[in-house]
């Protein structure tokens, strides 16, 4: 579904992503974690173009990122991504927020929009609050907000970017939740996050980066019980001491 | 000193600045609609990557921002005639307001459009948005929020500075009171009469800005903007 070959990027002179190899299948959970600068939140934003590679090939639902002829708006209609700070459009309530895009990039009829977008927002528990604007809703509140409108789009992959990061401690886990019962749905989905609780419970594989390279990847028994390598040891001492 | 001052002509003389008052207000508005005209175009010509239409706007900017009102109205009045260019005053006064306007405004919105966080944008791309589509739904509407009290400064701006088309000679306030003052010999009566006029225009204006921006404030405790 995902594919990396020996992708490279460069910010200027900084090596961000070095010739990274990965590969995500399809209703496969991944999760990415890493010191901060790693380049975890680089590597998942090159899925759907929001960044652009040097060289090595990047192959997403079978069209080629980067590639003249892929038309990135008809790939990216199929990527929902789910950011730190939530980007909800602040002019607009939370069920417009979450009918937008089906209705002008997916042309799906406003009333069906809306019917669908109703019944998203009813999943992610927001069932009171469709006419909400971001700002009258909590952190907790906007990203559920934020994964409904992914999900309104029918997308095939979501990519999470530290989905968790910016929330108080209590509203967590009901974000967790949400993208808990998104995975046991068979969503492929990569996540870059540091939430070893939600790794342990949906992930398949968690992947390990550390200075623009992937530095270790294993089933999440394997990497939290044994990881291979002084850096993931040395990182997952920090994370996990509290 | 007030013995001297003839309230007595100013009434007199009251129709022919309420012919001026309407005539800077519609010249105003006329020019206005033009120099947001010109704003919009050059914004959008100065937001694209191309240089060949960035560049351009650019220098325009930079010259009708770097050179006096009156010199852009001279070389529009007494300079195009030479070129071969005849326009009518009225014509040729719209004209310079619209496009010395034209380019402030162009600024203006342009430093509303880039007040949208970059994260707004990156959810519409994420979203498989075109770029239109982005600019419509997403920036624009919030763009224009920020940019309607900077506007109204600069139609307010651009009131004032239209008293220089008395200067070839298009009838409006300041012609007015240079009428009476040039009839009469009464400058004081003339001149202080065309300022009140003004006055009341910038408070018609300022109470606008104000309505806006009660509308835009409750707008924006709805949506955190």
């Amino acid at each position: 579904m995902i594919e990396f070959r020996g992708v490279n990027k460069w910010f200027g002179a900084l090596h961000v992503l070095k010739d990274i190899t990965l590969s995500v299948e399809p209703r496969e959970v991944v999760v990415v974690c890493g010191p901060s600068g790693s380049g975890k939140s680089t590597l998942i934003r090159c899925v759907n173009g929001l960044e652009s590679t040097r060289d090595g090939v990047l192959v997403v639902d079978g069209h080629r990122v980067g590639d003249p002829t892929t038309d990135m708006t008809e790939l990216r209609a199929e990527i929902g991504f789910v950011f730190q700070s939530f980007n909800l459009y602040p002019h607009k309530t939370a069920l417009e927020n979450v009918t937008l895009a089906p209705i002008h990039v997916r042309k799906i009829a406003r009333s069906a929009a809306e019917e669908a977008g109703r019944e998203l927002l009813a999943r992610v528990g927001l069932a009171d609050k469709f006419n909400a604007y971001p700002s009258e809703l909590s952190g907790g509140q906007q990203q559920r907000v934020a994964i409904a409108r992914c999900l309104c789009m029918r997308p095939k992959i979501m990519l999470f970017d530290e989905p968790t990061s910016a929330l108080d401690p209590e509203m967590i886990s009901e974000v967790l939740d949400v993208m808990v019962s998104v995975a046991e749905e068979g969503m492929t989905m990569m996540v870059v996050t540091h939430e070893m609780g939600f790794a342990r419970r949906v992930a398949q594989r968690v992947v390990f980066m550390d200075a623009g390279a992937i530095v270790e990847s294993g089933t999440p028994e394997e990497f939290f019980s044994n990881p291979r390598t002084d850096r993931s040891r040395a990182f997952l001492g920090k994370i996990l001491r509290h | 000193m007030l013995e001297n001052f003839s309230f007595r002509t100013i009434v007199e003389y009251l129709p022919l600045f309420g012919h001026g008052l309407l005539a800077t207000l519609w010249l105003s508005v006329v020019s206005f609609a033009g120099a947001l005209a010109v704003g919009i175009i050059l914004c959008a010509m100065n937001l694209q990557r191309s240089r060949l239409s960035k560049v351009p706007a650019k220098i325009y900017i930079d010259a009708i921002r770097a050179t006096p009102l009156l010199a852009q109205l001279y070389f529009l009045y007494f300079g195009l005639p030479r070129l071969g260019v005849v326009l009518p005053e009225l014509v040729v006064g719209i004209l310079a307001l619209s496009l010395n306007s034209g380019a402030y405004i162009a600024e203006i919105i342009r430093a509303g459009i880039l007040s949208i966080s970059r994260g707004q944008v990156e959810a519409g791309i994420a979203s498989g948005m075109t770029y239109t589509q982005r600019m419509r739904f997403v920036v624009l509407p919030q763009a224009f929020r920020v940019t309607i009290p900077p506007l109204l400064g600069q139609a307010i701006v651009l009131v004032k500075d239209s008293a220089l088309l008395s200067l070839i000679s298009v009838s409006e306030l300041t012609r007015a009171g240079q009428l009476l003052a040039s009839d009469r010999f009464m400058p004081a009566e003339g001149f202080i009469t065309t300022a009140a006029c003004y006055l009341v225009l910038y408070y018609g204006l300022k109470g606008l800005a104000a309505l806006s921006g009660r509308w835009l404030g409750v707008q924006s405790v709805r949506s955190g903007a």
